[in-house]
């Protein structure tokens, strides 16, 4: 690379990915990256590999071969990897004895975050008023809430999201929809995995259709002729219209 | 690494679980103490032999929930996932486990002191009550209560490794109590000659007392301390290699 005339690093670059699990082959030689300031939805069906791709991003777990690039370090090479990459996996991810506000803290002291931050977040998704109950307690949507405040909590760039509508009423998903045009509107980058195209369809400004391991279709939506146009692409990419 | 730490002592007191444990100790404690004094006959309580048995068991008291603390407090992040946004805020995870490692030992301080103290208190209250002179001297007592926390802190780091080997918190759980309450026992009952090498009697020469043991039959405190050492040091390394090598799920 030369100084000066190369183009600005891409947020996500994931290079020849592969994952295997004995036999069965999560990730297949995936390769795409991502420019700061867009939505990328990470489409595919159950089982397609979008977990296990997220995971190898995150650091979780380890490549068969190939590298995963945040920032254009491996995440585990970040230093103070919360500011700048914000990731929720899985709804559950809290002890449900723990309150949700402490919750929060925990996470944030881990990472030299003020307690204000805490609060702040609370606000933003609505969870004031249910932060001193145990996590336990919450709604799906209130959990999927929390893990989202636990992503923001150190004002990253990056937004990773999985399955971020599951048990979300119609109201949530549209507040999701609101907020994640807003953080990206802002310089934000999303990378956001769904099974669900409708969920993603009105939002996303990419897609990667991702099926059996391997990416099938990159697509810019706001080049597709009309609004079915990106449902179509995917039924007849993953096979899901077969039955 | 300081940060870390302060996340997991916060994360120590902010769980249901850890209230749980802390009740159940002051309850067993005060259970198996009463228990001795109250139904064993006096001929039995005043034997200078006996006496350290009655004692000795704040010892295995404060190992055993020292050792489950540590142990709870890495198996319920994978239990309930938190494991996940924990290593994500942190991907050092061997800085992850050192930090759980030494909330767990500073833990395993309290509930030593409190397990062995709980046990001194009552023990020689109860005796005095039957009008039985207690043997042990003041040395013995300072020793019991020192030693303990040290041995229940180390207990605490072994528990952590354990924990983060196995993962499961039931198999941690059953495991320690299963080794302490009984293998211990059964070592120290009937091969005396090599139980006094293992973790537990390791901790019961340290403290200068436990159940079932003879003072005679257990290690000098400072080999006994030597050797708990090594056994937390080893289960802390498996620990560290395992979380290193291992995917996250």
């Amino acid at each position: 690379m030369i100084d000066g005339l190369t183009p600005t690093q891409p947020v996500i670059a994931v290079r020849d990915l592969t994952k295997r699990f004995g036999a069965v082959v999560a990730v297949d030689a995936l390769s795409f990256t991502l420019e700061a300031g867009s939505i990328t939805g990470f489409l595919g069906p159950n089982g397609a590999g979008k977990t296990t791709t997220l995971r190898l991003l995150l650091g979780l777990a380890r490549p068969s071969s190939g590298e995963a690039l945040v920032f254009g370090r491996p995440y585990r090479d970040l230093p103070n990897p919360t500011r700048r990459v914000g990731a929720l996996l899985e709804s559950g991810d809290f002890d449900p004895g723990r309150t949700g506000r402490n919750h929060l803290r925990a996470l944030a002291l881990a990472s030299g975050i003020d307690a204000c931050r805490v609060d702040e977040l609370l606000e933003l998704v609505e969870l004031d008023r249910a932060a001193h109950r145990p996590a336990g307690s919450y709604s799906l949507g209130m959990r999927q809430r929390l893990g989202l405040a636990a992503a923001l909590l150190g004002h990253p760039a990056l937004l990773v999201l999985d399955e971020p509508a599951n048990g979300l009423d119609a109201a949530g998903v549209h507040w999701l929809r609101g907020f994640l045009r807003q953080f990206a509107a802002g310089g934000g980058t999303v990378l956001v995995s769904s099974h669900l195209l409708a969920e993603v369809a009105q939002t996303v400004d990419h897609a990667l259709i991702i099926e059996r391991g391997r990416l099938v279709a990159t697509v810019a939506v706001d080049q597709l002729p009309g609004s079915g146009a990106l449902e179509q692409l995917y039924l007849e990419l993953t096979g899901t219209d077969e039955s | 690494m300081i940060a870390q730490l302060s996340s997991e002592l916060f994360k120590q007191r902010t769980t249901r679980s850890a209230r749980i444990l802390l009740a159940s100790m002051i309850g067993v404690t005060v259970l198996v103490v009463c228990l001795h004094v109250f139904t064993l006959k006096t001929a039995e309580l005043s034997s200078a032999a006996n006496q350290p048995k009655v004692f000795g068991w704040g010892t295995t008291i404060g190992a055993l929930f020292a050792a489950l603390a540590g142990a709870i407090s890495i198996t319920a992040e994978f239990r309930h996932g938190t494991i996940r946004p924990t290593l994500l805020t942190n991907p050092h995870r061997a800085r992850v486990i050192v930090a759980k490692a030494t909330a767990a030992a500073i833990a395993g301080l309290v509930i030593g002191v409190l397990a062995a103290g709980m046990v001194a208190a009552i023990g020689s209250s109860g005796l005095a009550l039957r009008g039985i002179p207690i043997t042990l001297h003041a040395g013995d007592f300072t020793q019991m209560i020192a030693g303990g926390a040290a041995g229940a802190a180390l207990w605490a780091i072994l528990g952590t490794g354990l924990g983060t080997i196995l993962r499961g918190q039931v198999g941690a759980v059953v495991g320690l109590c299963v080794w302490l309450l009984l293998i211990e026992n059964i070592l120290i009952g009937n091969v005396p000659s090599a139980g006094r090498y293992a973790p537990g009697a390791s901790d019961g020469a340290l403290a200068g007392l436990m159940p079932d043991a003879g003072s005679a039959t257990l290690l000098t405190p400072i080999a006994g301390a030597l050797l708990l050492v090594g056994y937390a040091a080893v289960c802390a390394a498996a620990g560290l290699a395992a979380i290193e090598r291992r995917d996250i799920d």
